[in-house]
């Protein structure tokens, strides 16, 4: 069993030095990959503009899908045809083959990525070259992502609760970073909606409540760790802070026009929204409250969640569009190759306000009932995780 | 995959037979230019793609020798995006052909383009600017083996994403080596079915979201002229409306609504008989002052002499961004007794395209053929010769259209005059109107553009002094008895083509028909 390509899997893990199997680190490093390149991506669009299919950024994003998937697969067939007993006890059964729940996941999304790559080649013949990211076959792409991420996230997951003592404790900041870089991948889509001058519209809350609360709701509950959601909100924020710093870094000039604002370095996405401060009231609430009839705390989880997000924010806003914001620390003097200087100032100003009390707190509503639903949705699918050892 | 596919290209069919090829000119995407960069003189093709954003083509032939290096880059012609030019892209030189370069640029909204052509060589380097107005055309379907492809990619991902959520419910929360219960199966199951509503009902939304976005984009991005509403007064007087277009307005710094003199007219109109093509007008109405109830312009014009009949109405216009159109409109006209020619105004009469065509012999007002090339016998009794050749003429390749004008006795003509500030005109029409193009001896490009074009450029042969109104063309002072045209017919067919040229201080409209072949 020793030499086993694929090791053990005994019901329990424990002693000094028991490392996590090579397949949880290409987990990682495929996800790390996949959002490393997304980030990048987005940065060149705004900075360079024209790409083919084979830029870096590209490569970085198929690649991590690539060896998740890759991986997932050497795991079902092993674990199907090989004679491995205990891996056959610790797996599900699709369609007739065996393995982890997580591997039959991120190999589902692999193909969905690699799938939405010639509808993608379609959609811009047709309707021209890429200028948004919410087009169908990016959601396509996104949904492949999100697949790889979460089957590389439940492959973790089910190691670590198998795992006993310092394995357990190893694997555990390991899962913590994972979450930490899953935080990161659902903050690209809200980064459109997560400018300092959107702080004090209903839109920056209702986007920042939709997934957020979910995410670290779901992730906290099933890390048993006293402060899973703070430490993954600490991650997410060193992940958006490092590509604030070190995109603009690195020379770059648009190849692309027109051009309306002069480029010289790589344009990097907004600073990292204060999710730190939430998910500090989180991980206290889950703490103290955790047995609870579990309406009755989402109710609490969404609530605080949001009314601390309100009480970060509103004036953090108003720091974001001050003068004193516009540097290299807080990113707020940053525009893309395609912005007219003439729209420069709405960087700088409150924009998207509710017109009435009454809409902003409609605005509002929606956005602690998402907060609500998504934190109910995520303390069962944190339990879920918490009992998965397949 | 192929419901969704069949319902998407149904809608997208009726925008494109709705909309038709309707563009500035008619039916003619691409540009052909020729004019100097320096000390060389280039012949360029530009070929725009039918989606924008989207890659166009450009195809370059230096006349002079010498040539090493060209790179050529798009920026707006006016507005904020024409001061930061991007990198330029250097052009392949053709290993058959050191003269001949060609490459790529990408154009990635619709509007009033340029490209800035850099020239370097043994004759040291040059620049040249030329307008290349750009906007979609149409959207492609799907090929029907990438969308059975995708279909089939999609059933399966669909089948194993409910067998996976079955299995993590089924199996997921079992203690490794743990066998499921009857139990813990029937909750996959419902768990799967629940799926499956979930999964269809996303496909559902998503194939809606697909529709509506490809039928929103195509409405946005697809290029329409603005509707023209053509009427005649009973005192003879021709009314036209310019009508109201959201593809221009909701493109304020890129298209841009207002209109500019394009060599001396805000508007040149054209009238051409069907279905013969035998009458044609080339007439240019005064701007009314006030919008109309649609927010646009209307103009005016008191007809000349016009025989009954229906008219096909082109009606060329500049915006201030340099981006040229052409309206069309059908008119039943009665016969108009209206004021004699004057002016830049000008009329053709010959006989129908039909009849023409058979015609080998040279009749007053009519095509013929001669031993050099076809002749037209003007109604002065002077004679215009195309200078052929022998070639046939093939569809979307480069040619120059070569005209020359004889004494009634065949000797060249001594008094050429510019003809609104142009060696000559051609208009180009094929027989059932889905082509028409107005160029000039620069190429198709819209002279107002041109000059805005070359304002922002070093180009050595442009005056300083531009302003607007009737321009010199600068290499023919005065123009010679021959008048050249690069084109390229975009489809083939049968077409007249009308040269219009000044001599003696008559405005002269030799008409010529040809076949072009595929």
């Amino acid at each position: 069993m020793a030499q086993s390509a694929h090791p053990a899997i005994p019901y329990t893990v424990g002693g000094e030095g028991a490392a996590a199997p090579w397949y949880i680190w290409c987990g990682v490093l495929g996800v790390s990959s996949i959002v490393l390149g997304l980030y990048w991506d987005i940065s060149w669009h705004m900075s360079i503009g024209r790409d083919t299919f084979w830029t870096p950024a590209h490569m970085a994003i198929q690649l991590g899908g690539i060896l998740v998937a890759l991986t997932s697969v050497y795991l079902i067939l092993s674990t199907t045809w090989g004679h491995d007993a205990a891996a056959k006890a610790a797996s599900v059964k699709v369609w007739g083959f065996r393995g982890p729940l997580g591997a039959f996941l991120a190999c589902w999304g692999g193909v969905v990525m690699v799938t939405s790559a010639p509808f993608d080649n379609w959609w811009h013949n047709s309707f021209g070259l890429d200028v948004e990211i919410v087009s169908p076959p990016h959601m396509v792409l996104g949904i492949g992502i999100l697949a790889v991420a979460i089957g590389a996230l439940l492959l973790l997951v089910s190691w670590m609760n198998r795992a006993e003592g310092d394995a357990h404790v190893k694997l555990r900041r390991v899962y913590l970073y994972l979450g930490g870089v899953i935080l990161s991948l659902h903050w690209v889509l809200l980064s459109e909606y997560a400018g300092g001058d959107q702080m004090h519209s209903p839109v920056f809350y209702r986007a920042l409540c939709l997934g957020v609360p979910f995410v670290l709701v779901s992730l906290a509950r099933a890390s048993g760790y006293r402060w899973g959601a703070t430490i993954i909100a600490a991650f997410y924020t060193a992940w958006v802070l490092g590509q604030l710093w070190i995109m603009p870094l690195f020379p770059a000039t648009p190849k692309l026009g027109p051009v309306f604002t002069n480029i010289t370095h790589m344009v990097p996405l907004e600073f990292p929204t204060l999710l730190i401060v939430p998910a500090i009231v989180l991980d206290w609430l889950l703490n103290h409250f955790g047995g609870k009839n579990k309406w009755l705390l989402a109710l609490m989880l969404g609530a605080a969640y949001l009314g601390v997000m309100l009480a970060v924010h509103w004036p953090f806003g108003d720091f974001l569009i001050s003068p004193a914001a516009r540097n290299w620390v807080f990113g707020q003097n940053y525009f893309p190759y395609m912005e007219s200087p003439s729209e420069y100032h709405y960087q700088w100003e409150f924009v998207d306000r509710a017109p009435t009390t009454a809409l902003f707190l409609r605005g509002m509503g929606i956005a602690l009932a998402t907060a609500i639903l998504g934190s109910r949705i995520g303390l069962g699918a944190g339990d879920a995780m918490r009992r998965l050892r397949r | 995959m192929g419901h969704f596919t069949r319902r998407v290209a149904a809608i997208l069919a009726i925008i494109i037979l709705w909309v038709g090829p309707a563009w500035a000119h008619v039916g003619n995407p691409d540009v052909y230019f020729q004019g100097p960069a320096g000390p060389y003189h280039l012949i360029v093709t530009v070929r725009t793609p039918q989606m924008i954003p989207g890659i166009a083509d450009v195809e370059i032939l230096s006349a002079t020798p010498g040539v090493s290096k060209i790179t050529v880059v798009p920026t707006y012609i006016v507005g904020p995006g024409a001061k930061y030019p991007p990198v330029g892209d250097l052009l392949t030189q053709s290993k058959d052909d050191p003269q001949y370069f060609s490459g790529k640029i990408w154009l990635m909204e619709s509007g009033s383009w340029q490209i800035r052509v850099q020239v370097e060589g043994a004759q040291g380097a040059g620049e040249l600017a030329l307008p290349v107005p750009a906007a979609a055309r149409r959207t492609l379907p799907m090929e029907k083996s990438l969308g059975v492809l995708l279909f089939a990619l999609m059933a399966l991902l669909v089948l194993s994403i409910i067998a996976i959520v079955g299995a993590a419910r089924r199996e997921g929360p079992l203690e490794p080596g743990q066998m499921p219960s009857v139990d813990h199966a029937r909750r996959g199951r419902r768990v799967m079915i629940g799926a499956a509503v979930v999964v269809f009902a996303l496909l559902f939304f998503g194939n809606w979201w697909w529709n509506s976005q490809a039928f929103a984009k195509a409405r946005q991005m697809i290029y329409k002229a603005p509707p023209l509403d053509v009427s005649l007064e009973p005192d003879g007087k021709l009314i036209l409306k310019m009508g109201n277009s959201e593809w221009h307005r909701s493109r304020p710094e890129t298209v841009m609504t207002n209109l500019i003199p394009d060599h001396g007219y805000l508007m040149h109109l054209f009238l051409i008989r069907e279905p013969g093509l035998d009458r044609f007008y080339h007439l240019h109405p005064s701007l009314k002052s006030g919008l109309n109830p649609a927010g646009a312009h209307t103009f005016e014009l008191g007809l000349p002499a016009i025989p009954a009949g229906r008219y096909q109405v082109y009606a060329d216009v500049v915006r201030e961004s340099g981006f040229p159109d052409t309206m069309t409109a059908e008119i039943d006209l009665p016969d108009v007794p209206g004021v004699p020619l004057t002016g830049d105004n000008s009329a053709a009469a010959a006989p129908s395209l039909a009849t023409a065509i058979d015609s080998t012999t040279a009749i007053p007002g009519g095509a013929g053929s001669a031993a050099d090339g076809l002749t037209t016998v003007l109604p002065d009794g002077y004679r215009m010769v195309w200078e052929r050749g022998s070639a046939p003429l093939v569809a979307n390749h480069f040619v120059w259209l070569r005209f020359r004008v004889e004494t009634p006795d065949g000797k060249p003509v001594m008094d050429m005059e510019p003809y609104m500030g142009m060696a000559g005109h051609a208009e180009i029409v094929r027989s059932d109107g889905s082509v028409f193009a107005h160029i000039h001896p620069d190429g198709s490009v819209a002279m107002a553009a041109l000059e805005l074009a070359q304002k922002n450029a070093p180009v050595e042969a442009a005056s300083s002094t531009m302003d607007p109104g009737v321009k010199m063309n600068m290499r023919m002072d005065p123009p010679s008895t021959e008048v050249s045209f690069p084109y390229g017919f975009p489809k083939a067919g049968e077409y007249r083509i009308f040269v219009q040229v000044k001599r003696g201080g008559q405005i002269e409209t030799g008409v010529f028909d040809t076949e072009v072949i595929q």
